[in-house]
């Protein structure tokens, strides 16, 4: 098992160094000057010539990358050029915002989608699977950003007075300030600037609501995330529910399926202990590769729900020209992708031994 | 010996027509295939018929026009097709006083030509690149599939938008962008056929018998690698429809004035409070258009799968 993950670790390397040459070229490829684009009215020559200087441009683009790759090993990301601090600090202030929509809205798609999908294999052609198989492709055809639109309107609008009414912007009731876990529990004295890592799951709402015991701060968390994570989480969930469906249906026709019932096994060990195991193969596969589908969502959600998540903020950076951003907050997120999609491949290595030994 | 090969081929095309025949049938017989034929079908029409259904001309303001109100939606909505009076515009109008209904007519003509000339593209520049890593081997296959790796560890939506902001926003720079998001899905699609078919007897033989890589690749390696390639192209065009209009909803792809749906909901969303409907309508259009494709290519996977065979 060993050996297996060490030599898919050893597979993701050149991609992410791929992921880096592709990333800065692309950062470098966007038109138009970035001193002019990060100091408007006031880049005159000089200014600009210091600017370059002070953002390492001036250098030849193959030495730029070699640097950048070295400060990225070293955890560094270099400067934002319109925010004027660094990158790491920023995408450690927002990547919480994304983590924490994305991590609900996969919960929301595999929580409902498995259980629909596997109950529809089982009553196959029965109401309950027409049903949920309409609904699916319908789920998989509606855009992220309308389904976005429509749930506000109808959770904020439709339904403003009734008790299901949902705020259609943020992430906490404005003025809220919740207290960082790490305060309340005397690991950093007042003044003294916390850990990166501290600041990161702090800004979890929801996890630093259950750390600090804030059951209010957890509920108003919670109201602002539904919508967003229900946007976000549909077309998952649609893919999710069909491939457990056609997953499950293939192996209950399996002869070790009829082989457990003949052999007098009660129907909940058939399905629970050697069908789905089974079936949850292809499941994990589908559900790594939404990660992606997951991420486009939040670009557009984080937009409609005013959330200031890495999504966001990328997209305006790129308006904005400002390239240290871009480059880093792109490789981080196709990094993590990558991760994702390794430790996906280990657990299909952990559930189906026969992959490890190809 | 010379008749040999002649013969092999003519009852490989006489099993490769049953194959179509076959699957034609069990497409006729699938109700979502049918579905999915339909709706596609209604949109062609109406994509090519556009003038003729739609009721004004999609870009002109009607203010000032004899005969119109000019109401426009910052006022209460008023859709005729839920009860109110206002028999000349069917969807309303929108926030420049355009009839709705006939942009939202017009927007089918640039969503479905955005979809498949998309997928068409990637297709044949995926296919060609899968292919060739696949047939040659070696250094060049492993140069190829590795930038298709790098391509796809990009999410897709993120690398489109990162190709449109250099190409500059536009819809033909958005149908270029999302082009090479797909490449990779089909490069690896054919490039598995490939591999599977280089090795089998037929091919070998064909090989020993001289036949130049070009024919080996068009007529043996091509028609059975098409098969995946057209069912992941039909639901690809779905996708794809979906990302263009992601895209002109961020302001990267189709420009004003131009009728595209991601377009007219990008316009229209800070007013959904007050009149939800500009949103709703274009939403719809994209939702059925994509499921259109789904249903085909739910029902082209069914009906194409030798597995599934329901005899």
């Amino acid at each position: 098992m060993l050996t297996y993950v060490l030599r898919r670790l050893t597979f993701s390397i050149p991609v992410v160094v791929g992921i880096m040459i592709v990333t800065f070229t692309l950062a470098r490829a966007i038109p138009g000057d970035p001193c002019l684009a990060v100091l408007g009215e006031r880049a005159t020559p000089e200014i600009c010539e210091s600017f370059f200087r002070r953002n390492g441009l001036d250098q030849p683009a193959p030495v730029q990358l070699l640097i950048y790759m070295r400060n990225f090993a070293q955890g560094d990301l270099g400067d934002s050029m319109r925010f004027h601090r660094p990158v790491m600090q920023l995408l450690v202030e927002r990547l919480p915002t994304t983590v924490e929509l994305g991590c609900f809205a996969l919960l929301f798609a595999i929580s409902v989608g498995v259980p629909i999908g596997v109950l529809s294999a089982y009553r196959h052609k029965s109401a309950l699977d027409v049903g949920t198989m309409i609904g699916a492709n319908i789920g998989v055809s509606m855009p992220v950003f309308w389904l976005g639109l429509m749930l506000a309107y109808l959770f904020a609008v439709l339904l403003k007075d009734s008790p299901l009414a949902l705020p259609p912007s943020g992430r906490l009731t404005p003025g809220a300030n919740p207290q960082p876990f790490f305060e309340l529990w005397g690991w950093v004295v007042e003044g003294q600037e916390p850990a990166g890592i501290l600041v990161f799951f702090s800004r979890i709402n929801t996890l630093n609501a259950l750390l600090t015991l804030n059951s209010e701060l957890l509920v108003d968390a919670l109201r602002h995330l539904i919508l967003p994570a229900v946007a976000v989480g549909t077309i998952p969930l649609a893919i999710i529910a069909r491939m457990s469906r056609s997953s499950v249906l293939e192996v209950l026709s399996q002869d070790y399926v009829r082989t457990a019932r003949a052999k007098g096994l009660r129907e909940r060990n058939v399905v629970g202990k050697h069908a789905l195991r089974n079936a949850m193969l292809p499941v994990i596969t589908v559900i790594g590769l939404n990660f992606g589908l997951v991420i486009s969502g939040a670009v557009l959600t984080e937009t409609i729900f005013s959330l200031t998540g890495v999504g966001r903020t990328l997209v305006d950076s790129i308006t904005s020209r400002d390239y240290t951003l871009v480059q880093g907050f792109t490789v981080v997120i196709a990094a993590g992708f990558v991760l994702i999609n390794m430790v996906v491949d280990i657990m299909y290595g952990y559930l189906d031994p026969r992959i490890r030994f190809n | 010996m010379n008749a040999k090969p002649a013969e092999l081929e003519q009852a490989s095309h006489v099993r490769s027509a049953n194959l179509w025949l076959e699957a034609l049938y069990n497409l006729r017989h699938s109700p979502s295939a049918l579905l999915g034929m339909v709706i596609i079908g209604a949109l062609v029409i109406i994509a090519i018929a556009a003038p003729v259904f739609a009721t004004h001309d999609p870009i002109k303001t009607m203010i000032g026009v004899p005969g119109e109100t000019g109401r426009l939606p910052s006022k209460p909505p008023c859709i005729p097709l839920l009860g109110c009076e206002e028999p000349q515009h069917i969807l309303g109008l929108d926030l420049n006083a355009r009839d709705l209904y006939s942009r939202v007519i017009y927007g089918t003509r640039t969503s479905l030509s955005v979809g498949v000339i998309t997928i068409s593209l990637s297709i044949v520049v995926g296919t060609a690149l899968g292919i060739t890593a696949g047939y040659v081997g070696g250094r060049v296959d492993n140069v190829i599939m590795r930038l298709m790796d790098v391509v796809m560890a990009f999410p897709a939506l993120l690398l489109a938008i990162s190709i449109v902001t250099i190409l500059g926003p536009g819809l033909t720079n958005a149908l270029l962008g999302i082009t090479i998001t797909f490449i990779p899905q089909y490069a690896r699609l054919s490039r598995a056929s490939v591999l599977s078919i280089k090795e089998q007897e037929f091919v070998v033989a064909e090989q020993a018998l001289g036949a130049s890589p070009w024919r080996i690749v068009l007529a043996h390696i091509l028609p059975n690698a098409i098969t995946p390639i057209i069912v992941q192209g039909t639901l690809g065009v779905g996708t794809a429809i979906l990302d263009a209009a992601a895209l002109s909803f961020l302001g990267l792809g189709a420009q004003p004035p131009t009728p595209e749906w991601g377009q007219i909901l990008s316009e229209s969303r800070n007013y959904l409070f007050t009149s939800p409907h500009l949103v709703f309508f274009p939403g719809i259009a994209i939702m059925i258009t994509v499921l259109g494709f789904n249903l085909l290519g739910d029902g082209m996977r069914d009906a194409l799968d030798p597995r599934l065979n329901r005899n």
